[in-house]
Order: structure tokens, then sequence, then C-alpha cells
């Protein structure tokens, strides 16, 4: 199993005791009063038989607040998620961090900024790239790219879950539109893996017909599920950030009450996927002061007050066309106040442009900042040998510890050593070409392509995934949809 | 008693002005009642209320106003322009609009924001806008094109997996021998210019703005 990191101390809270339990008590008040909306009939049958008051017409269920505190005491407060290779497993909540690759809608130049649309085989290597970097330790659906070049969008969910599962053995997300869940599901198990499931609701307080049948589709395969509710305060969500945590977290809440009125017991992670909004554009605002203090105020309540597992996409995308300083600026900091703060799980590698681009350039220099955020989650140890008072007072006021067998054993695990950050002298660096980060990531990336062999799938697991996608494209043929 | 009318009329307009451009919904029906009560000319309302839209959707171009503003200034023309054009039919006058446009998010796509700004930012240059809201199905777009035959037809998607549900409106236009009858402008954050080109829209707009010099462009206006 995938380690990940572990947080070694007290997750940092931005509110009080009585702050959560006012957004808690507002998000049961509009449940109950305004309720919440599930199109799907099978959906809203299930919920009256559990004591929901139902509108058919209006597909409206007011959920009582017993019912959701029953729903959030059901859900366990880790789960495990099976990849096809056991060692690649994970085991998301309590003090965990573990990191998801990003994803973009198409490839982006390094050099230039311009993005294209990724052919199979740039798809294929930003898969293998992330297979290789040990701080990625799961794929979301449709990553590295939503679209790739001669497939249908009906199918690019399935190609990409496909392709996932061939160029890596890490463990994936799976996607909810269009009856992609199914072809998902029987990759992961013609894989012998499990795929994390996929419910995503529509701000404000809907969840439409494919995510609820999406829920059923999972939770019957026996996989564990990723939930969400992304919008944009001021648009779908209200401006402020303690009406949209209000409003954020009733949505999760409803659908984690379908998701245990399904199945009780089943493993759930929540996202937080809540952005500011560009009040010139209407545009998604990455990297801002309010993102990340809406996140900062979610982790605090899911991870110590529902203790249900959760991860933040705020930190995947900047709003910055290259890799430059601004990219960093509004990546890191969200990504840093997440780990901080209770994140199981932080969206980070590879995306840039918005959500419209994506890098494994990118993704190599996100190695190096997850290890470094990991190594800070990780703590200080102290403890006789760590404190090391023996050593000091042999060294006392004229010697060095570079010697020392303190530094030779701790000196590669007390701090994070970047693979790709410029480290080199001001000389070195002249001589050197005035090599960049990006210059370094690229001679990585070269030699990861050379290198890596993720580890294969069986003919016969091989065969099977072209036999689920050949099915998958009949019956969107059959639907009119290709 | 002529100038005394025309000074009580220029006051009436510049409180209509003044809704817009101070954003007050609050007060936009009762101010529109009083405009028609003291017997302004409703053409001349009309047109104070839509050059004070159109002067904020320029301030918004140019960055000086912001979304929430132009929003809120939409909405005081919601609720203030129905009180003008009912007294404009009850005096069988109509106002010109210099062309007329349908626009609606696509079937399985629930995003709003982009489509509204282009819509009121339309609204601001002129046009005529039929909103049809979101998650529109291609027969309801058709049936709108048939009942309001608009110059335009304005399709916003957001997701790359609802993308394509615009294509399937253009193709419902051929099967429905609509599609000489009407330009289709298509934009959304997934949508670019070869793909516009590939599902053989007439244009694309990359921006609101962008959306409303392109629906201009389409009908020959500068």
């Amino acid at each position: 199993m995938q380690r990940g990191f572990k947080r070694n101390f007290e997750p940092l809270k931005v509110l009080t005791n009585s702050q959560v339990e006012q957004i808690h008590a507002a998000s049961l008040n509009v449940l109950e009063e305004v309720g919440f909306k599930y199109e799907s009939a099978k959906a809203l049958k299930l919920l009256e038989d559990h004591g929901c008051e139902i509108d058919y017409d209006r597909m409206i269920a007011k959920i009582p607040p017993s019912l959701v505190e029953w729903a959030i005491l059901q859900t366990p407060s880790s789960f495990y998620l099976k990849a096809r290779d056991p060692e690649k497993s994970v085991r998301f909540g309590g003090n965990s961090v573990y990191f998801f690759n990003s994803a973009g809608a198409r490839y982006v130049d390094i050099d230039t900024g311009i993005v294209s649309t990724p052919t199979l085989e740039q798809n294929n290597l930003g898969v293998l790239v992330s297979d290789a970097l040990d701080s990625v330790h799961a794929f979301p659906s449709y990553t590295p790219y939503f679209e790739i070049e001669g497939v249908q969008p009906v199918m690019s969910c399935a190609v990409s879950c496909a392709q996932r599962h061939r160029f890596s053995s890490k463990p994936s997300r799976g996607a909810q539109p269009t009856y992609t869940y199914i072809w998902e599901t029987m990759i992961a198990q013609a894989c012998n893996a499990q795929i994390m499931g996929c419910v995503e609701g529509a701000a404000p307080l809907s969840l439409a017909e494919d995510p609820c049948n999406a829920a059923f589709h999972y939770l019957e395969a026996g996989f564990p599920i990723y939930i969400a509710s992304g919008s944009v305060m001021g648009g779908s969500h209200p401006i402020t950030i303690a009406g949209a945590s209000v409003s954020h977290n009733a949505e999760l809440l409803a659908i984690i009450v379908l998701l245990q009125c399904i199945k009780q017991g089943a493993g759930v992670i929540a996202n937080n996927f809540v952005s500011a909004m560009n009040m010139s554009t209407g545009d998604l605002n990455f990297g801002t002061a309010a993102t990340s203090l809406h996140q900062m105020a979610f982790n605090q309540i899911w991870h110590s007050y529902y203790k249900i597992p959760i991860t933040n996409t705020g930190s995947a995308f900047s709003n910055a066309k290259i890799i430059d300083y601004q990219l960093g600026a509004e990546k890191l900091p969200l990504a840093m106040c997440s780990a901080l703060s209770g994140a199981n799980l932080i969206v980070l590698h590879g995306g840039v442009t918005a959500e419209l681009a994506y890098n494994p350039i990118l993704a190599i220099i996100d190695d190096d900042v997850a290890n470094t955020i990991g190594r800070i989650v990780e703590g200080i140890n102290v403890n006789d040998d760590t404190i090391g008072l023996d050593t000091i007072k042999e060294v006392g006021s004229t010697g060095t510890f570079l010697s020392t067998k303190q530094t030779r054993t701790y000196w590669k695990t007390e701090d994070y050593m970047p693979k790709v950050f410029d480290k080199t002298t001001y000389k070195e660096w002249i001589d050197s070409g005035k090599k960049t980060v990006i210059d370094k990531a690229k001679q990585r990336y070269e030699e990861i392509i050379a290198t890596h062999k993720p580890k294969p799938l069986t003919e016969e697991q091989d065969k099977e995934i072209d036999k689920i996608l050949k099915e998958a494209e009949e019956f969107y043929k059959k639907k009119g949809l290709i | 008693m002529l100038r005394r009318q025309k000074l009580l009329d220029k006051e009436v307009l510049d409180s209509l002005r003044s809704i817009v451009i101070n954003f007050d919904i609050d007060n936009a029906e009762e101010k529109a009642k009083e405009a028609i009560q003291k017997g302004v000319d409703p053409l001349e309302a009309a047109k104070v209320l839509t050059d004070a839209i159109r002067e904020v959707g320029d301030k918004f171009g140019k960055g000086e106003l912001f979304l929430p503003d132009l929003v809120c200034a939409a909405e005081v023309l919601k609720k203030a322009i129905p009180i003008i054009t009912d007294e404009m039919q009850k005096q069988g006058k109509t106002s010109q609009s210099i062309g007329k446009v349908v626009i609606g998010t696509v079937y399985g796509d629930i995003h709003s924001i982009g489509k509204g700004m282009v819509a009121t930012l339309l609204y601001a240059s002129g046009f005529e806008v039929i909103d049809l809201g979101v998650n529109v199905k291609a027969e309801e777009f058709l049936n709108a094109v048939k009942e309001h035959k608009p110059n335009i037809l304005a399709l916003s998607a957001l997701l790359t997996t609802t993308a394509m549900e615009q294509k399937n409106v253009i193709e419902g236009l051929k099967k429905e021998n609509l599609r000489n009858k009407v330009k289709v402008l298509v934009g959304g954050s997934p949508i670019t210019q070869e793909f516009a080109d590939s599902i053989g829209a007439d244009g694309y707009g990359a921006t609101a703005p962008d959306g409303v010099k392109v629906a201009k462009r389409l009908l020959g206006i500068e």
C-alpha cells in the first residue's frame, strides 16, 4: 500500500467550535426547510422510505436533521481503495495526506503557453510520467486530459480510464456523465481493482439524474465514492465564505444521505471545489484567499466534526498560462493550507491555464512541491536521538555537526531534497547555461519516458479492456451519441 | 406649460437612468410606474433605460464595472421594461431593435453565468433577446426558432461533455430546414474556433463582449 504522508500534528483551525456548529445547524436547516433536488425517481423513493418528505413533481426531498446525523455517523472515517497493483492501493482518511494528479482539457506547450488537443500518445505519456512520480498517489477521472484527439467526446472518460489502467498501476477515480460509470466500473473490475466512484452535485442544491444513477451503480459494485458539488461563490453559492460553506455543506450532506441510504457504511471522500469568481469575466478565480479560507473551513468541519475523509481541488489550477511566478504563487499557498488544515487528498500535479491545460513537465515540478508539503506535515520527530544532547555537548562551541553520526543518520529524512529545483551556486548556474527549473524538469521527463516501465496488464486484461471499449462504442452508437 | 412638462419629463427620465446606473433593483418597478403615471413618452423611457444599460455594458467592457454591477443593472431592466412596453402597446407604439437573438445553455448543462452575461450585453447593444435559460433541449431551441424567428441563435456550453449538444441543435436546424433562416453563434469554456467550425456554427465568441461583436458582424452591423 502507498503510505502517502502522515500529518503528525493537530490540523490548523480557522473556525471556533461554535462557528462550526452554527454552519452545521444552518446546513441542516436548509435541507429540512428548502430540501434538495434529486433528479431520480428511484432515489426519491428510497429517501421517502427513510423518512424524507418528497415533492415528486419538483423532485425535491426535504431531509429531516436526524437522517442527516444518522448518515454522517454511518460514513467511515477512512476507507481502503484497492489498486490493480496492491502496492499502489491507498487508505484515505484519518491523518493521511495523499496527492491526486490534476487534469486539463488540453495539452499546453511549455514554452509558448499555446494549448492544443492532445494525441493519444501525449495522453499516455502524461499518465506514464505520473505513474513514475512517487508523490502522485491516484488519478481523478478524465486525467490527465479531458479531450483526446480522435476520441469521440462521449467516449473520452472510458478511453481515459482505459489508458490510465494501461499506463499506471495506481488507483483511479471514475466519472458520472452519460453512462460512463458502466464502462469505468467494468475496466476496473477487469483489472482486479476498485475505482473510486463519482457522485457530483450541481450547485445550488441539486443532483442530476446521471450522478444519481452513478451512485447506485458504483455502490452496487462495492466501490467507495468521491462526492463533490463544485461551485463559484457569488454565482451558484453565496458570495460570503460562511454562506457558501452552508450551501456547500448542505449539498454534500444531501449526497451522503443518499449514499448511506443506498448502502449503509459506504466509504466516502468529500471534495471541496468551491472557487471565487472573477467579477470581470465570470470565470473561476483560482488561488485566491477566499478559495483557500473556504477550503480550510470545510476541512475543519469535515475532518474534525464529521470525521469523514476529505479532498481539496483548489490548488489544482492557476489562472497563469505558463509556468511562472504567478502559477507557483496561486497553487502553493492553497495546497499548503489544505495540507495543514486536514485534507486527506490534495489535487495538485500538472494543471495550468485554469482548467484548460495540463503538462507533465509541470507535474514533475509539482512532484517537488508535493514532497515538500508532505515533509512539512510529517512534522518534527522529538526524542532523545533527534534532540541528540550528547552530540551537542560533544561538538560544543568549536566543532561542526557535519561529521556526526546524527547528521549521517538523519540528513536525508529531516528535510526533502528537491529533484528539479535549482540549488546550484551562482557560478554553476552560469556554467550550466542558466538552466531553469523547467529545463531540469524537461530533463527528468526525458529520463522518465526512457526508463520508466509501468507494471503491465496481463494480455487477457488488455484484451478485455478493448472489448469493453468496443461495447461502449456500440452502446453510444445505438443511442445516437456517436 | 410645455416647458414645465419638459422639465418634469427630464426629471423623471433622469430618475429612470439613475435606477439603472445605480443598480437600484428595489425601486425599478416603482420608478417605471411613476414615469408612466407622469405621462412620459414610453418610447423615450425605453430609450433612456437601454442607453443606461449600454453605458453600464460599455463600462463593464472597459473593466470599470464588474459582473455584479452588470447583472444588477439587467435585473433593473427586467423589472422596469415590462411596465414600459405595456404602455407602448396601449399607445400602439413599437421600439426598434437591431436584431433578435434566442439564447440558452444547451441540454445537460446548467451553467448560466456566461450565457447571462452575453444575453445582457446583447440587450445592452440593442438586440431583442429571448433567453430560454439553462439545460435547454434541442427541440426547445428549434421550437423557439420557429416561434420567434430570430436573426441569431446563441448556444452556450460550459462542459466538454455538453459541447456536442451544440452540434445536435445545428443538426436539428438542418433537419427542420431552418438552418439557412438563422445564424448560429456558439460559446463557452470548452469551445474553440476550430470546434465551432467543425460543427458548422456561423460564429464563435471567446468572451461575452466578443460574442456581441461577432453577433453584430453576423448581421452586418458595425
